[in-house]
């Protein structure tokens, strides 16, 4: 009754989308505020019914409730109560809902903001999104029903992946749907901008925050994505050029972009057209990422499932690019007027710069993730290309985006001058040459680790420069220096915020090279009693148990590790469940902030006398995620309300 | 730009939606097993009813052979109702569909047997022996022989409608002493 | 647009093409069956071999962490050696697929062993070899 009912209200969401949409397009055409109101109404009917039906399948998952497929696919009697909630969102169908109801939340959240503030261009955005929750709740209701049931109804269920009862897994894909999703907001606005021809600043400035927000989301998400790969996997790595890592990774390169060009749009009323393809592009390749990780089309490590879903998905890939880029083309002459790039010695220059690089690192990682499909279609050979393809020609493209990054908010506009370079950037310059040598003397040898190093410090010396000198500005001025400092933060929090967001990236940026050019390990099997050392560690076999648990059964082997200081005990393990084919590994670590210790258990022989443990000492990489801390203080800072001009 | 020209712009986006739909041809559902287009190993077994069943006496039908077990969940309680009409629909034209239910207990396979009121014949593999020689290392999976004793090809997970026909239409055209390859 | 702009816009370009080129001869692996390996095999060359590993072919080493294997596809066979223990899904009997490059002895030198994740399926219970039930029973006697 109760999936039945879930199933139903899915059905009337359906309705009730496509209904709205077109009222709102009828009311965007015709200038009648009722059609759009009614539209509204519609909306917030479709937000209520993907949340009950949402609630109704977690109430299934909670009541084990096997005779609902999805249900048994992912949970059994054993399945921990936090991962009966969390698995919902762990497999197709139920990821599926989340994005539709994200989307239905953030049309609300549209409708509350919008609906004064953007008379002409609001019905068409609300048109866009509701005819984009239309299609996910015909995935929902045609492709992959989260409700579809089992009859008769078995024992019991298979149970959720064991790679997904991890915290990492639980938030990763939230974070990730909240960014693919949040980009819909500002190309549903970009597309009302072109049905209407109000193609000035409007769209942009409107969608800013939403912009930022997404962008952070996606961030986060990759980050956390890369996190739980580097724990739970084992392997020492957090990136590994995986077609369903790129998927996520090419809309953040081009949103990047975008969020720094529309800075150019909005001062100089330049790069229309620039801007309105970039919003397009990433769109797209938010619905790409999905089609790519949901049908199957590339083969990768991940990928999960496949069937009529890719069909629906590529075919409304194709519908989206060919309708925005019919509009595009249609007010090609609008978009087109527009200011000239006076030098190439400019911000505006610089920026768009930082875009050609982005948007050239994004073609590469789609270049390489669809090449095993080109190759083959072309030329009937089966190739790929991995880690080191993309790594050869996206890192001296980061290196130049890092680099841009000390130039770009510097430099002046339309053209510096010589006293402006001078200015801003002898300073930093030198700053970095002197890091270069201390690091080269410090034992630095990697080229490319020096050269990273070195411009993360000019343009952390850039950003020291421009803050001081504002800083200087105020204390002449009378104020004292921490009112002076956090008075600048709170009054130019756009600047700024972008500015600790930069800090960010250099923090991260550190974290990787550092964890690329000094990680080691090695892989030794040890008797009871003996040991092996890596990197200043010493770790020494001890002894193996066997234990059962709910839903597995482990067994652990205990290594007592010293490093000069007090020994202490890691238990990595091998976690045996009955859905799967072979055990997942348990790795045991301990994070610090200059480097983390790995073990991971091998092999081991049934009399518990010997085991095969890896062993990584992996350096620098706590560096990163707390680079995305200071992401995550910098995007807050940017997205908090201008405050008017103070004493 | 011409009034023309522009609209090349969407065009330019066809080459590479096409690229993509053209990654639905490959398939990777069907698993290329070694096993494919070599003979199908051989079985001598015996039905929950009694009946005894060996691969030479199904030689010159198009045989379905499918390995489940009661506790697999959901994928074998997906299929078992296509399996069920499959053979309904195809047993009167040399089609037969042959459950082989391993590592099991006899009385929760009969209720999974009774559930389903499946009629083709089901067998239990008590010495695992015929699972080890047709490499099965989970279940369910389903193996398309054709009417020479070759596996044609072989199904992971729960078999839908459609891959059902598919195989068992493709099979069952081609005739009796056509020498394939 | 400025002439310096578009002269610009097509260096980038031109070494971007470049650097694709260049990253794609360096990096691309050639998937092949034992088969096609066979067939036509090139020392040096890097490949990503899939197939299934032959019953009584699997040799560990634990001391040493040699790891060797044969992979055939029911026709041809191509022997394999990796340092290091394999992943967990891996065994006799099954499919995998190792990427590496052949050597001049003949045999596939892997740097990888890549792991096939199903969510289709579940494993075979306890009284299969792989068993683990009886497997922890073993051992909890042994470290009583």
């Amino acid at each position: 009754m109760i999936p039945e009912l879930g199933q139903g209200m899915l059905l009337v969401a359906l309705g009730l989308a496509l209904a709205g949409a077109i009222l709102s397009a009828a009311g965007g055409r015709t200038g009648r505020p009722a059609l759009v109101e009614s539209a509204q109404h519609a909306a917030l009917g479709v937000f209520a019914l993907i949340t009950c039906s949402f609630a109704l399948l977690v109430y299934a998952f909670l009541t084990f409730d096997f005779s609902v497929r999805y249900v048994a696919s992912n949970t059994n009697l054993g399945t921990p109560f936090w991962y009966r909630i969390t698995g919902v969102w762990g497999a197709l169908e139920g990821s599926i809902i989340l994005w539709g109801w994200m989307l239905s939340l953030y049309t609300l959240i549209v409708i509350l903001r919008h609906r004064e503030r953007a008379r002409e261009l609001y019905p068409w955005a609300l048109t866009v999104m509701l005819a984009i929750m239309a299609f996910f709740i015909t995935i929902m209701t045609v492709a992959a029903p989260p409700f579809s049931r089992l009859n008769p109804v078995p024992a019991n269920g298979r149970g959720l992946n064991p790679l997904l009862e991890d915290t990492g897994m639980i938030t990763h894909p939230i974070a990730l749907y909240l960014g693919f999703t949040g980009f819909t907001v500002p190309f549903a606005f970009a597309v009302a901008a072109l049905v209407t021809g109000r193609l000035s600043d409007t769209w942009i400035a409107l969608t800013r925050r939403w912009t930022i927000t997404a962008w952070y989301f996606l961030s986060l998400g990759l980050l956390i994505g890369g996190w739980w790969s580097y724990h739970v996997l084992g392997w020492g790595g957090y990136w590994a050029w995986d077609p369903v890592e790129n998927a996520a990774f090419m809309p953040w390169l081009t949103g990047t972009a975008f969020l720094h060009s529309v800075m150019i749009q909005e001062r100089r009323r330049m790069l229309k057209l620039w801007n309105i393809s970039l919003v397009i592009l990433t769109f797209s390749l938010t619905l790409f990422g999905t089609f790519l990780t949901r049908s199957g089309v590339i083969a990768s490590v991940h990928a999960f499932t496949q069937g009529s879903i890719g069909i629906m998905f590529l075919s409304f890939l194709a519908l989206v690019v060919l309708v925005a880029l019919g509009l595009l083309a249609w007010r090609w002459d609008a978009l087109k007027a527009q200011g000239e790039l006076d030098s190439v010695v400019s911000r505006e220059s610089a920026f768009l710069l930082n875009n050609v690089m982005l948007v050239a690192a994004a073609f590469t990682v789609f270049f390489g993730t669809v090449f095993p499909l080109l190759s083959e279609a072309v030329r009937g050979v089966k190739v790929s290309v991995g880690a080191p393809f993309f790594n050869s020609v996206n890192i001296p493209l980061f290196l130049g985006l890092i680099f841009l990054m000390g130039v770009g908010p510097l430099i002046a506009w339309r053209r510096a001058s010589l006293d402006n370079l001078r200015r801003n950037f002898v300073g930093p310059i030198v700053v970095g040459i002197v890091g270069a040598a201390v690091f080269y003397a410090l034992g630095v040898r990697s080229a490319l680790a020096v050269l990273s190093l070195a411009l993360t410090v000019f343009v952390a010396a850039t950003i020291g420069l421009d803050f001081w000198r504002a800083t200087r500005a105020r204390l002449r001025m009378g104020e004292s220096i921490l009112p002076a400092m956090t008075g600048l933060l709170a009054r130019h929090n756009r600047r700024y915020g972008g500015f600790v967001v930069h800090l960010g990236i250099l923090v991260i940026a550190v974290g990787v090279t550092g964890s690329q050019a000094w990680s080691v390990q090695t892989e030794t099997t040890l008797k009871v009693g003996e040991s092996a050392s890596l990197g200043g560690y010493n770790v020494r076999f001890d002894r193996l148990d066997a234990a059962e648990e709910s839903n597995h059964a482990r067994v652990v082997g205990t290594f007592t590790v010293a490093n000069g200081r007090q020994p202490a005990v890691m238990q990595p393990s091998k976690k045996y469940y009955p859905q799967e084919s072979s055990p997942i590994a348990g790795v045991d670590y301990w994070i610090g902030l200059k480097e983390d210790l790995y073990l991971v258990l091998g092999d081991f022989t049934r009399d518990g006398r010997q085991a095969t443990v890896k062993i990584q000492v992996n350096r620098l990489v706590t560096v990163i995620w707390i680079g995305g801390l200071i992401l995550t203080l910098g995007t807050v800072l940017s997205v908090m309300p201008e405050r008017r001009k103070a004493a | 730009m011409s009034r023309a020209l522009r609209w090349l712009i969407p065009l330019a986006a066809i080459p590479v939606l096409a690229l993509l739909a053209y990654g639905f041809r490959l398939n990777p559902r069907e698993v290329p097993s070694p096993l494919v287009g070599r003979p199908a190993p051989a079985f001598a077994l015996k039905t929950f009813a009694g009946q005894p069943v060996s691969l030479e006496s199904l030689r010159g039908k198009v045989v379905v052979l499918n390995f489940w077990a009661s506790w697999c969940y959901p994928s074998c309680y997906e299929e078992a109702p296509v399996l069920e009409r499959g053979w309904q629909a195809w047993r009167d034209r040399s089609v037969v569909v042959l459950g082989v239910d391993i590592q099991d207990t006899d009385d929760k396979a009969l209720k999974f047997v009774r559930d389903f009121q499946l009629s083709f014949p089901n067998a239990p593999d008590p010495s695992g022996k015929v699972s080890i020689d047709y490499g099965i290392y989970g279940v369910p999976e389903t193996f398309f022989i054709d009417k020479q004793g070759r596996i044609r090809a072989k199904h992971v997970g729960a078999l839908s409608e459609e891959v059902f026909r598919q195989h068992v239409e493709r099979l069952s055209s081609e005739s009796q002493g056509a020498a394939q390859r | 647009m400025k002439p310096k702009f578009i002269g610009g816009g097509l260096v980038i370009l031109a070494a971007l093409g470049y650097m694709i080129y260049a990253g794609v001869t360096q990096s691309a692996v050639y998937f092949v069956t034992p088969s096609e390996l066979r067939a036509s095999p090139v020392t040096g060359k890097a490949y990503r071999l899939g197939g299934l590993v032959a019953r009584g072919s699997l040799r560990w080493d634990a001391r040493t962490l040699d790891l060797a294997f044969t992979l055939t596809d029911g026709q041809a066979s191509i022997p394999v050696r990796h340092k290091g223990t394999a992943p967990d899904l891996f065994g006799e009997g099954r499919g995998a697929v190792v990427e590496g490059t052949l050597t001049s002895d003949g045999y596939v030198k892997a740097t990888q062993i890549l792991a096939k994740h199903s969510e289709e399926y579940q494993a075979p219970h306890d009284k299969n070899e792989a068993g683990y039930k009886e497997l922890i029973k073993t051992l909890q006697k042994a470290t009583q």
